[in-house]
């Protein structure tokens, strides 16, 4: 049988490799998501309150990180925060900043979205019942926004995850740069291993995000939105 | 930050702004074009349009974007399909707008009333016409959000076409950093160039968004 | 700690890129505040940023003592450029280059742990201190020395031109109005701008890529390092090195960040020792012999002692 290069992905310890590259990203996802959740919460919270200055300087972060390319913000941060600072920053925590400071952004536009969702009535008559200021919010938006909120924060997850892929171009060592070592070390051998390498990891990337997106998908229905 | 180097840099950033917004073009067609085929299929019940298209839009919702042009640009060849990096762009672009697009116009479709079809066809037109003049451009407007928001999706993420070797903003900039260590002046120009490129769009959007909302009723 | 500024003008530079995006950012929360027809807002404040957080940066390399007391030697290599520096199916760095860093860790008392670079962010690497010494292949030019401090070399090298067997490239002429391939950041893109401006070059940013685009039939030649070139094509049937030197007469050698002098010293002072023992003629034997086999004998290659 003529090699097709199928065999490549299970000589030695190349598909854990590949698993261990793929870790890297999803350890990045999720530790930014985690960093975006704890800190987009209160930024969501306050994007809605009545103070001006306030709302105009998160709304300048909300914008400043949302209309530039990931890419870009990655570049701006691996390649110049470290000139800047003189601290090293390696590719991982620079991705996991970039990601953290964009994944806060976006978490914050989902609750300030969420809480403003919430119809007057329900602040009229939760003060009408006596309850203060801050009781109303801990007691009956924060708990009705949070069901709106939770199908789109799990949506970011596999956002963030797809976002990961980018890391590769600041020389993090993840899924593709594992895969295209394996491609080049099997050059002579194997020259048409690209094709099942790059396939095993587009299908790699399906089958983390596919669950993810199916939950926000079953959440949102069950939630009934 | 030395203006003599971003001087020198600025034609070669300008003609990679151009291949930038030829392929973020093409794409936004692609994706448009994909987008509206796939929500039309599906408002109209096609037969078997509904699996093909459901595992499409899994496909292009749940990879990312890098990923499917290093198996467009690397993988495909070693099929014998050998694509240039612009094509690859596009489709790799036209793939991922698509399932996004469709969304838009899904949306867009159902929130057009029965009866407006209903009405059209009772008034004769045929349901070609009756889609066309009727239901589409009511559509299309009701849309419009959700596509200038993709549209600016899309827009970003051409700046990873440069692992395929095209000639984008990205690729320049990295050139530059690993040539003459021009570091800082390489990332200046980049950032000034997309949102030379983004901003309008973005608040254009934003403009045609308060404008929609307030043409509506109530809140 | 040895204290050497880093150069004021990228520190400047890379706050005022910074600055951009923050500036670009109040231009987007002013519009969209102004057209939210609220009266337009008074804050002046919005404009300093905290973004630009400084710290009194100092250089930021290890010297001899630093890297034992750690017991760790950060060494940059290239993970897909065999057989000079790779991955194999265990995981495991190795390449002529992997078998010097291996020395040089053995010889330290360190332990030494192998950092992929791709060959357009060699420089970054030392000069941000994520690596402590580059073993990448990493060719002796005079730009790259203003950024760098090379150590003494180890290799020489030229350019080389890799096409196929159907339609070979023999001479650089020939190269007019082909579509050549080149990696990003190496010697061969910067000769080719320099003397060939109007050649058509594609630019790829791993080795990986190049060779893949060589051999999908993207461009009609490929110009890197001789050595590359002639190892690659001794490997791979149906290519060949038409043009075996082309450009100046190069050397490889190793690279710590800007004013590292001790572990420069250090560094030297091993290589005229390994130099003693014929060190890279056995690693040629060890990694290079089985790719070019007698298309090239090792002397035209390998340096010993530091001495050309």
């Amino acid at each position: 049988m003529p090699a097709s290069g199928i065999e490549v992905l299970f000589e030695g310890r190349n598909l854990v490799r590949l698993l261990g590259g793929l870790w890297t990203s999803l350890w990045i996802a999720l530790s930014a998501m985690a960093v975006s959740v704890v800190l987009g919460l209160p930024m969501g919270v306050l994007m809605t309150s009545r103070h001006r200055l306030v709302k105009l300087v998160l709304r300048i972060y909300l914008e400043a990180i949302r209309v530039l390319p990931q890419l870009v913000l990655l570049f701006v941060f691996y390649f110049d925060l470290t000139l800047v600072t003189g601290v090293n920053l390696s590719g991982e925590l620079a991705a996991l900043i970039v990601f953290a400071l964009w994944g806060t952004a976006e978490m914050g536009d989902l609750v300030r979205g969420a809480i403003s969702a919430i119809p007057r009535h329900q602040y009229q008559s939760a003060a009408a019942l006596g309850l203060r200021p801050t009781q109303v919010q801990f007691h009956v938006v924060l708990p009705q926004s949070a069901r709106r909120l939770l199908p789109l924060a799990v949506n970011l997850v596999t956002r963030m995850i797809k976002t990961t892929s980018l890391i590769v171009l600041i020389g993090v060592v993840e899924v593709l740069k594992v895969g295209q070592q394996i491609i080049d070390r099997n050059r002579f051998d194997f020259p048409d291993a690209a094709l099942w390498v790059y396939a095993t990891i587009f299908l790699l990337y399906f089958l983390v995000c596919f669950p993810i997106s199916r939950l926000a998908q079953a959440l949102e229905r069950k939630l009934d939105l | 930050m030395e203006l003599s180097v971003l001087r020198a840099y600025l034609p070669a950033y300008l003609q990679a702004a151009e291949a930038t917004l030829a392929i973020a073009g093409l794409g936004l067609v692609g994706s448009t074009l994909l987008g509206l085929v796939i929500a039309v299929a599906q408002y109209f019940r096609w037969p078997g349009a509904r699996p093909v298209t459901a595992v499409y839009v899994e496909l292009s919702r749940n990879t990312p974007l890098v990923v499917q042009l290093f198996f467009l640009y690397y993988g495909l060849p070693k099929l014998g399909l050998v694509w240039g990096s612009g094509v690859c762009a596009v489709v790799g672009l036209t793939f991922l707008g698509g399932s996004y697009m469709a969304e838009a116009c899904r949306s867009g479709l159902e929130a057009v009333e029965p009866h407006q079809s209903q009405s059209a066809l009772a008034l004769g037109l045929g349901p070609g016409p009756a889609l066309r003049h009727v239901v589409l451009p009511q559509a299309l407007a009701l849309a419009t959000p959700a596509f200038t928001a993709n549209a600016i999706f899309l827009i970003k993420e051409t700046s990873v076409v440069s692992i395929i070797a095209y000639p984008d903003l990205v690729y320049v900039a990295k050139d530059y950093i690993g040539n003459d260590y021009n570091t800082s002046e390489a990332l200046a120009l980049l950032v000034a160039f997309y949102l030379v490129i983004l901003l309008p769009v973005s608040l254009g959007a934003a403009a045609w968004e308060r404008r929609l909302r307030h043409a509506g009723f109530g809140d | 700690m040895s204290t050497i500024g880093l150069a004021t003008r990228p520190r400047r530079a890379a706050a005022s890129t910074l600055g951009l995006v923050l500036a670009a950012a109040c231009l987007i929360g002013l519009a969209g505040c102004a057209a939210d027809s609220d009266s337009g807002p008074d804050t002046s404040a919005a404009g300093s940023s905290p973004a630009s957080a400084t710290t009194g940066s100092s250089a930021n390399f290890r010297d001899v003592a630093q890297i034992q007391a750690d017991g760790t030697i950060r060494i940059g290599v290239f993970s897909d450029k065999a057989p000079f520096g790779s991955v194999d199916a265990q995981g495991d760095y190795v390449g002529y280059d992997i078998e010097y860093g291996n020395r040089i860790g053995q010889d330290l008392g360190v332990e030494v742990e192998y950092v992929p670079v791709e060959a357009a962010s060699r420089v970054s690497f030392l000069e941000t201190g994520k690596v402590d010494l580059i073993l990448a292949n990493f060719t002796v030019t005079a730009e790259r020395a203003e950024k760098v401090d090379f150590l003494k070399p180890y290799m020489k090298v030229a350019l080389g031109v890799a096409s196929p067997e159907s339609a070979p490239i023999t001479d650089v002429a020939q190269l007019a109005g082909q579509k050549i391939i080149v990696v990003k950041g190496t010697t061969a893109e910067t000769y080719l701008a320099s003397q060939y401006p109007d050649y058509d070059v594609i630019k790829y940013d791993q080795y990986t890529e190049a060779t893949s685009a060589l051999l999908d039939g993207r461009g009609d030649a490929w110009v890197t390092d001789n050595t590359e070139a002639l190892a690659w094509t001794t490997q791979n049937p149906g290519f060949v090195t038409g043009i075996a030197s082309l450009g100046p007469a190069d050397t490889i050698a190793g690279a710590v960040q800007k004013g590292n002098t001790d572990l420069a010293a250090w560094l030297n002072n091993e290589l005229v020792d390994l130099g003693k023992e014929d060190f890279f003629h056995q690693d040629y034997e060890l990694t290079l012999k089985s790719v070019y086999g007698d298309v090239v004998s090792p002397d035209e290659l390998v340096v010993e002692g530091g001495q050309v």
